[in-house]
């Protein structure tokens, strides 16, 4: 006779293994026998929020309506190197757009993708709607929708018959009563279901039911005003649930109130004070790089980034940043040294083989080179990176003067990615040196178009509007690129030039 | 030279007298003048306010800081000058006005003479023609026909009125015979700049001549008393600005700054310049310092000549000029040149060193140093906005002249931040230099077979017509999409450019690829008009995501031509997830 296992623990069990599809499964059976087991179904919201769930901490999506229509913002012109909003107010040295691009937002770009590190704050609202290079990744959302949405509407595909748990028939008042459901059902709630108002009504009959001395409690409160953009209500929340217990999580939170607030110094402040309770907390310290890498500090963000490396060698954002900041001041063989010890590992990827090949080519490690962008072209996940790996190919091109080759590797470029505004650029040069002008113009104009923030397509057009003699158009062209780069020498001299020209009888 | 030093010194330099933002003054450098009025001792200021350039033109007088008088004039003032004109007492100025031909003289602020410019010799081809029009022998078309041929073939140009005829409309030519065949015809010529030259003494109490500078190339210096033409003096071009100096029955000196870009110096002896200084921009003001000229260039450089013509200096401006004055205190002995800049400063200059900046709250477009009220160290500023500013030069106040010797720039100290060479980079040349052939091989392989790869895709685009440029020489075109919108109606907008020479381009069609589960497209075909080369041709149109699954999908863009089943190029659209939910 064969001894079955007792279901709920069974199920328990995958649970524990993270199958929560099985879990999900066997409750569901548990409770069509006994409609009022409480443990399978607490076990079963807490497989299905599993199932969906993401770092609350990392997610991060500043919508359109926050961007545009922020009404908080007082000072329109902070002083230097206290917001976010102004790029290049800091005076933290960062390295120039001759020598490092920069995003839309005018900073330097990073090593390494996360949540806010393309987006900044688009200028006008054509910018804000216009869908940039990578959609996948830098345009703001429209808030509470957007992903949120994506999610909430996915968890419901999975559920044809209908959704476990009505929200609308839960006597709310009657679950928070009881400690030991309420809270995965908060989170059912919360991360399944996305339905805030819901979730922050049972949060507030929670806390009162424990007579608000519950910090977990506070600090899904918190999350909730978060959420709801009340970011003054979630920081006394936050800090409230400080109080009663120090936790990581908790700083974090109330780290990103404040960088939603544009108050970084705050926020790193918040950090040094988190950092003096958990000393050497890796999640702090990332904090801390982040927000001066955002505030165009590199040095110290390295700095911070290698502190993260001693607590964690197995950081990868850290690596990767200190590895693209090694590149972009002049030192490819110690970045080569970072990206391969990414490669060790098991990082796989063809954004990594990219950078290695870079790196193999600026440091002068010639053999490895085309073999690393042979290999990156081989793992290619969509037709943007396919995009970018050609226009290294090309640069790589330029670097040993086939010229033909480059020429193909950026008209491949463009085929995959047709807003790729740094090939549109590099291409003109290359058609304004076989002598088609009238080319060489169309493609400035759109690289200009589509990548209003690069200084190099205004600067080309400038110099190729001056060669041809129409000055007008190269003076109105270098006043852009002054725009873009302020400290570009060479459009300085080439503005002075033609304000003389202008002058001269 | 560092400014930094006098603008912290500029309080102890400069006391605040008036300033009135709203004073409504529209005048310049030439329009403005200080002088005893009343005989009283006291100087007032004297404009002459353009009003808004076409009305509204007055003659202002200020006391203090108070208007005292307002007299309304014709024209456009273009210089205005007060003199003495006679050896009456008391000793009360004129005030002379140059607007159009004539020269309107003021005496105690009421009209007293009007002086008008001799006319010009009229082209006797043209006179013939309007007597033939009076004498109704010619239609209207046929005198604009002969006129035409007047103005291209002879020397002598056309009178205002037959150039004002000419650029008629047909239906208006016949009013205008009508109303002016009576009168004579006339050529007149204008004013441009006035100044002020002693008759027979030095004295500061002396008999005043007019010096007048005209559109036709003519200095004109005028007789105080009988406003006769004592003498007429011809230049290469049209006189912008003028500065005089002597005595008119002794010897004299006349620079004037024309409108080719050449400043001449006119002596006493002789109708022709004596000495030409070429200026390699334009002048915008013309200042004399003792025997030497100061000159401020359109290139942002103030120039030092001398009264011969010969280059002394040069120093550059940080902004364009808007205007120059002279600063002349005798009591001290101090002279130097006010330049007013774009910028919002006036500077002081003194030779060529920098003595002072005043900043202003304005952009100052007429300036004037001199004696107002009682006081005689006065700076009257008039700015773009309309204000008056006045400024009173402090008694205690000095200049200290530094030179500005040029030293080594500051830049050429500052250390470059090149970051130390590794001990990896070391190794690593190392294994270079051992491994320079393998190295070599290795790259020359790798370099081979992408070469063959990026042959291989890039034919493989072409032949599917995959980019968004078009390869062949005979349809050169490019194209680019934008997609904005959050959903669930996109505006796509491609913008299509022919990047030809001169050859337009004709029977473009457009259609796209896309699924229809997804997206439904407002129109999925059209047709290009004729594309001109040049511009960008932007073409709209409205997609909407019919799912509201939020999954995204690519649109594919076909350009195509006529007869061809191969697209000509191709855009692929990443369409952005949909953000909003369709209304149903």
């Amino acid at each position: 006779m064969e001894v079955t296992m007792d279901p709920l623990f069974l199920a328990w069990s995958y649970f524990r293994r993270r199958r929560f599809q099985q879990c999900s499964d066997i409750c569901s059976k548990i409770l069509e026998d006994s409609p009022y087991d409480q443990a399978a179904w607490s076990l079963k919201t807490r497989a299905l929020t599993e199932m969906v769930y993401i770092d609350e901490v990392e997610v991060d999506q500043e919508g359109i309506a926050e961007m545009m229509l922020d009404e908080s913002s007082i000072a329109q012109v902070a002083r230097p190197g206290t917001s976010l909003r102004l790029p290049g107010t800091s005076h933290g040295g960062g390295p120039t757009p001759a020598v490092r691009p920069m995003t839309q937002s005018g900073r330097p770009i990073t090593g390494f993708v996360r949540p806010s590190t393309q987006s900044g704050r688009p200028g006008t609202m054509e910018q804000a709607i216009r869908t940039p290079r990578t959609a996948s990744t830098a345009r703001p959302v429209t808030s509470a929708s957007g992903r949120f949405v994506r999610l909430g509407t996915a968890s419901m595909l999975t559920n044809p018959e209908g959704p476990f748990i009505h929200l609308s028939r839960l006597n709310l008042s009657k679950y928070s009563q009881k400690p030991n459901l309420s809270k995965t059902l908060f989170e059912y709630i919360f991360h399944h279901e996305n339905d805030v108002k819901n979730a922050l009504d049972l949060a507030a009959q929670a806390t009162e039911h424990a007579q608000f001395k519950d910090w977990w409690w506070k600090v899904q409160l918190g999350k909730c005003y978060y959420r709801l953009g009340l970011y003054r209500e979630s920081e006394k929340q936050f800090r409230s649930a400080l109080n009663h217990q120090e936790v990581v999580d908790t700083y974090l939170y109330l780290a990103k109130v404040y960088q939603r607030l544009d108050q970084p110094i705050t926020a790193l402040n918040l950090f040094k004070q988190g950092l003096d309770r958990f000393p050497g907390e890796v999640t702090l310290l990332t904090g801390i790089a982040r927000i001066h890498e955002e505030m165009n500090n590199i040095t110290s963000a390295t700095e911070y980034y290698k502190d993260v490396l001693k607590q964690d060698n197995t950081h990868v954002e850290a690596i990767a940043c200190i590895g693209s900041n090694h590149f972009y001041t002049d030192q490819p063989e110690i970045a080569l040294r970072f990206y391969r010890r990414l490669l060790q590992m098991g990082v796989y990827n063809c954004q990594l083989y990219n950078n290695l090949g870079l790196c193999c080519f600026y440091a002068q490690q010639y053999d490895m080179t085309l073999s690393s962008f042979e290999r990156a072209l081989a793992l290619v996940a969509n037709d943007e990176e396919q995009a970018d790996v050609w226009y290294n190919i090309g640069h790589v091109a330029v670097g040993i003067a086939d010229l033909t080759l480059a020429y193909q590797c950026f008209k491949l470029s463009l085929a995959f990615n047709n807003d790729h505004a740094e090939a549109y650029n590099n291409l003109a040069v290359l058609e304004l040196r076989k002598g088609r002008i009238e080319q060489s113009k169309a493609f400035l104009q759109t690289a200009a178009s589509l990548a209003p923030h690069m200084y190099e397509p205004h600067f080309n057009l400038a110099t190729l509007s001056e060669k041809i003699g129409d000055l007008q158009s190269s003076y109105i062209a270098a006043q852009k690129s002054e725009d873009a780069f302020p400290e570009h020498v060479d459009t300085q001299q080439l503005l002075k030039d033609l304000r003389q020209h202008f002058a001269v009888l | 030279m560092s400014s930094s030093a006098d603008v912290s010194g500029e309080a102890s330099k400069w006391l605040d007298a008036h300033y009135d933002p709203v004073a409504n003054l529209y005048t310049f450098t030439s329009c403005v003048d200080l002088a005893d009025l009343g005989g009283d001792g006291e100087n007032k200021l004297v404009i002459g306010d353009l009003g808004d350039g076409s009305c509204g033109m007055k003659l202002k007088v200020y006391r203090g800081t108070a208007l005292v008088s307002e007299s309304t004039l014709l024209d456009l003032p273009t210089g205005l000058v007060s003199f003495l004109m006679d050896l009456h007492e008391p000793r009360i100025p004129a005030v002379a006005v140059a607007s159009g031909p004539f020269i309107y003289v003021y005496k105690n602020l009421r009209p007293y003479f009007k002086f008008t410019l001799p006319g010009l010799e009229v082209n006797a081809l043209e006179q013939d023609v309007w007597r033939q029009a009076r004498e109704g022998q010619i239609d209207p078309l046929a005198l604009k026909e002969l006129l035409e041929g007047v103005r291209d073939t002879a020397d002598v140009p056309l009178s205002a009125r037959s150039l004002r005829y000419l650029a008629l409309e047909r239906e208006d030519m016949q009013e205008f015979v009508s109303l002016h065949k009576a009168q004579p015809v006339r050529r007149q010529t204008v004013i441009t700049c006035i100044g002020t030259l002693r008759k027979s003494t030095a004295d500061e109490d002396g008999v005043s001549c007019l010096v007048i500078g005209a559109e036709s190339s003519d200095v004109y210096i005028l007789d105080p008393e009988a406003f006769t033409i004592l003498s007429k003096l011809s230049l290469p071009s049209a006189p912008t600005m003028m500065d005089v100096t002597g005595q008119f029955d002794v010897e004299f000196r006349i620079t004037v700054a024309c409108r080719n870009g050449n400043i001449y110096i006119l002596r006493r002896e002789s109708t022709k310049p004596k000495y030409c200084i070429e200026l390699s921009s334009h002048p915008v003001g013309l200042v004399r310092v003792g025997k030497n000229v100061v000159v401020g260039c359109a290139e942002e450089q103030l120039q030092g000549f001398t009264q011969k013509g010969k280059k002394l200096w040069t120093a550059s401006l940080p902004a364009p000029i808007t205007t120059m004055a002279a600063m002349d205190l005798p009591t001290r002995g101090f002279q130097a040149v006010l330049v007013g800049l774009a910028n919002c400063e006036v500077h002081l200059y003194r030779e060529k060193n920098l003595v002072s900046v005043i900043k202003t709250p304005d952009v100052v477009t007429g300036l004037r140093f001199g004696r107002y009220g009682r006081e005689d160290g006065a700076l009257v500023m008039t700015t773009k906005g309309g204000g008056l500013a006045v400024k009173i030069l402090k008694r205690t106040a000095t200049f200290d002249e530094r030179d500005g010797a040029p030293g080594p720039p500051p830049a050429q100290s500052v250390r470059l931040n090149v970051p130390k060479k590794t001990k990896l980079y070391v190794d690593q040349t190392l294994r270079e230099r051992e491994h320079a052939a393998a190295m070599h091989r290795a790259f020359q392989m790798d370099l081979s077979r992408v070469r063959l790869a990026a042959a291989k895709a890039y034919v493989k685009a072409l032949e599917a017509g995959l980019t968004p440029v078009s390869a062949r020489p005979s349809v050169p075109l490019k194209m680019n999409a934008v997609v904005q919108g959050l959903g669930p109606a996109f505006k796509l907008t491609l913008n299509v450019q022919n990047t030809a020479a001169c050859r337009p381009i004709l029977n473009l069609t457009v259609s796209f690829l896309y699924d229809v589960g997804l997206y439904s497209m407002r129109t999925p075909y059209f047709r290009i008009p004729l594309l001109v080369p040049g511009p960008v041709y932007p073409f709209e149109t409205l997609v909407e995501c019919t799912s509201d699954k939020g999954i995204s999908d690519v649109i594919k863009v076909f350009v195509l031509h006529d007869g061809k089943t191969a697209p000509l190029l191709t855009a692929h659209i990443n369409m952005p997830v949909s953000e909003g939910l369709a209304l149903t």
